[in-house]
């Protein structure tokens, strides 16, 4: 088994907004209580507004519950920290950085770039962007900038992988190349993967488990082990089969309805 | 060269195609006239140049001349000079590289009409008078003023610049220092914030008369007064271009591991760059104005005051070689602060489009 195994506990855990203009509060959470463990990739799906991106910034130590915990290994999350690497939407590299030193932002904070460089050179090779690595990230195209913020966060070898929609900005082909990319990686290490996503496909291709969600207030209507062998055909009949069982529970069912 | 594309694309070696022999084959074609135009415009300057030194030596003059050969020598050294582009562009177009004679091409009209400018204003001076000597003079009148003062104009520049960099400098570094911390501290904005409002719409020159009264130094009042038009500029700029930095970096450094003094110095101040160079040119402009006002009205020495001194002694001709210092000095240092940004700033080729 892997020697960093990790398991992160979500306890009762709830999320408040103020609105700006009104009164009232958005619930984007409502009292969410799951377990999730290294070498699960765990896929979160539901509409916008389910709370979903908010889960995945709570593990990230970005923002901290209104009520309820969240713990890694029985210790609570009180910041943001390296062994939690998140991927945006957006790549959000530092434009003013090369792509070498993007890659390496994280040691350098920490003080460890010294004698890792080749950690770095390493991870430029995962992702063969060997002849960009000198280029600023305005010169990249937007595949290529989401795989640097990958092995950007991916470097200081987390425990827990928050990917938040990191797809979502791409075109299709580019997407379906970089699902594999990434689960070729997760696969590698096992680490725990948290994805969000609004693409069902998606959430069923890459996921162990797929947690579908649903608003107002967000909160998790099913959790579903996704049972079957790597790498998953998208049109065979077991997966038609999860993808119909999750749409009619997002209430997007048409024919197939059972 | 139609011929020459279709061949290469024929047998199948555009895969090997330089980025220098795509351009080179994308160019737009000239025809022969427009290559025999090039030539001659490239050679345009020297005609002009003769032009300025025929209309100097040939055309008697108006009024007594003494050292004539000054503006002679002047304008030689010029000539010199254009020669001397032209053969290093020409060397570096048998070397393959066709972008500096393409760009002393582009700019050989400039220097064609900056001759025939001379020309003109040799004419109008010293040859019909028409601009009243010895009010406006002629250039060998300014060159010779220029020459024989100057150990002293060397001085009033130096001053000058000592004045204007001692100031500006202070002026920038307070200014990014509490530009900076109020960009990232509120509390810091809520005091710093009222004086920005209340002093920043009073004109630097405004000051000048009342540091002539209180300070015990005028150079002080001098520095503090460039100091003060500097760190208002840089300030409003760094502050504003910390404050505009987006959440998402911040969280993307934090989630990196970044601890709260790096997120200032390696994701807020990077990202702050373009709009800090923005003040900072705004202050060197602003620092250029203060001083000159300051060296007229009360500073005893810099070339603003050089200038006023002339006048006095109706020297119009050191009057006219300081503004020509002047000229050059500004335009020395607001070129070296644009190559400075250009550097510092290289990664943003490409981020505005």
């Amino acid at each position: 088994m892997n020697k960093t195994h990790v398991t992160l506990k979500l306890d009762n855990v709830s999320k408040g907004f103020a609105k700006i203009e009104t009164d009232e509060v958005t619930h984007a959470l409502d009292h969410i209580t799951t377990t999730m463990e290294s070498g699960e990739f765990i896929s979160l799906v539901g509409p916008s507004g389910c709370g979903k991106s908010t889960i995945l910034r709570l593990i990230a130590g970005l923002i901290q519950p209104t009520t309820g915990t969240l713990t890694v290994d029985g210790k609570v999350i009180e910041g943001p920290a390296p062994d939690r690497g998140m991927v945006f939407q957006k790549a959000t590299l530092f434009p003013w950085l090369t792509v070498w030193d993007n890659i390496a932002f994280s040691l350098k904070m920490q003080g460890k770039l010294k004698g890792n460089e080749d950690k770095v050179e390493n991870m430029i090779k995962i992702i063969g962007l060997e002849d960009f690595k000198d280029d600023y990230p305005a010169q990249l195209s937007g595949g290529m900038a989401q795989r640097v913020a990958l092995v950007r966060s991916l470097i200081n070898e987390p425990d827990i992988l928050l990917l938040d929609e990191p797809l979502g900005a791409l075109d299709a082909f580019t997407r379906m190349n970089m699902q594999d990319e990434i689960l070729k990686i997760w696969q590698r290490k096992q680490q725990l993967a948290i994805m969000v996503t609004h693409d069902v496909d998606e959430a069923i291709y890459m996921g162990t488990r797929v947690l579908v969600m649903d608003a107002h207030p967000g909160r998790v209507i099913a959790d579903i082990t996704i049972d079957l062998p790597a790498p998953r055909d998208r049109s065979s009949q077991a997966f038609v089969a999860y993808r119909n069982d999750i749409l009619n529970k997002l209430h997007f069912g048409g024919r197939n309805a059972s | 060269m139609q011929g020459n594309q279709v061949g290469a694309a024929e047998s199948g070696k555009l895969q090997e195609l330089t980025k220098k022999q795509l351009l080179e084959l994308e160019r737009e074609k000239k025809s022969k006239l427009q290559r025999w135009m090039d030539l001659v415009i490239w050679l345009l300057p020297f005609l002009g140049g003769l032009a300025a030194v025929l209309e100097y030596t040939q055309i008697p003059d108006n009024s007594m001349n003494r050292n004539p050969n000054t503006y002679l020598g002047f304008l030689l050294i010029l000539i010199v000079c254009y020669a001397a582009y032209c053969v290093v562009s020409v060397a570096a177009l048998t070397k393959g590289n066709r972008d500096m004679i393409d760009q002393q091409r582009y700019r050989a009209p400039l220097f064609t009409a900056l001759f025939l400018l001379f020309a003109i204003y040799d004419y109008l001076t010293l040859k019909t008078g028409i601009l009243t000597q010895p009010f406006v003079p002629c250039l060998n009148f300014v060159l010779n003023a220029a020459w024989t003062d100057r150990a002293m104009l060397l001085d009033c520049t130096v001053h000058t610049l000592m004045l204007l960099f001692l100031g500006y400098f202070i002026g920038v570094a307070v200014g990014l220092v509490t530009g900076i911390t109020c960009g990232y501290s509120k509390r810091c904005r809520y005091w710093v914030d009222p004086i920005i409002k209340f002093l920043g719409p009073i004109p630097t020159s405004t000051w000048i008369p009342i540091m002539m009264v209180i300070a015990s130094s005028l150079f002080g009042g001098a520095v503090f007064i460039i100091a003060l038009g500097s760190w208002f500029a840089v300030t409003v700029a760094a502050m504003t271009g910390i404050s505009n930095v987006d959440a998402e970096y911040f969280e993307a450094a934090k989630t990196l591991g970044a601890s709260n003094r790096q997120l200032v110095f390696r994701v807020a101040i990077p990202h702050a760059m373009p709009s800090i160079f923005q003040g900072c040119t705004q202050a060197m402009s602003s620092s250029c104005t203060a001083i000159m006002i300051a060296e007229m009205l009360g500073v005893k020495s810099g070339l603003g005051w050089y200038m006023n001194w002339s006048k006095s002694w109706a020297s119009y001709d050191k009057m006219f070689a300081a503004l020509f210092v002047i000229c050059f000095i500004f335009t020395v240092v607001t070129k070296s602060l644009e190559a400075i940004k250009r550097h510092v700033l290289r990664w943003q080729v490409g981020v505005e489009k």
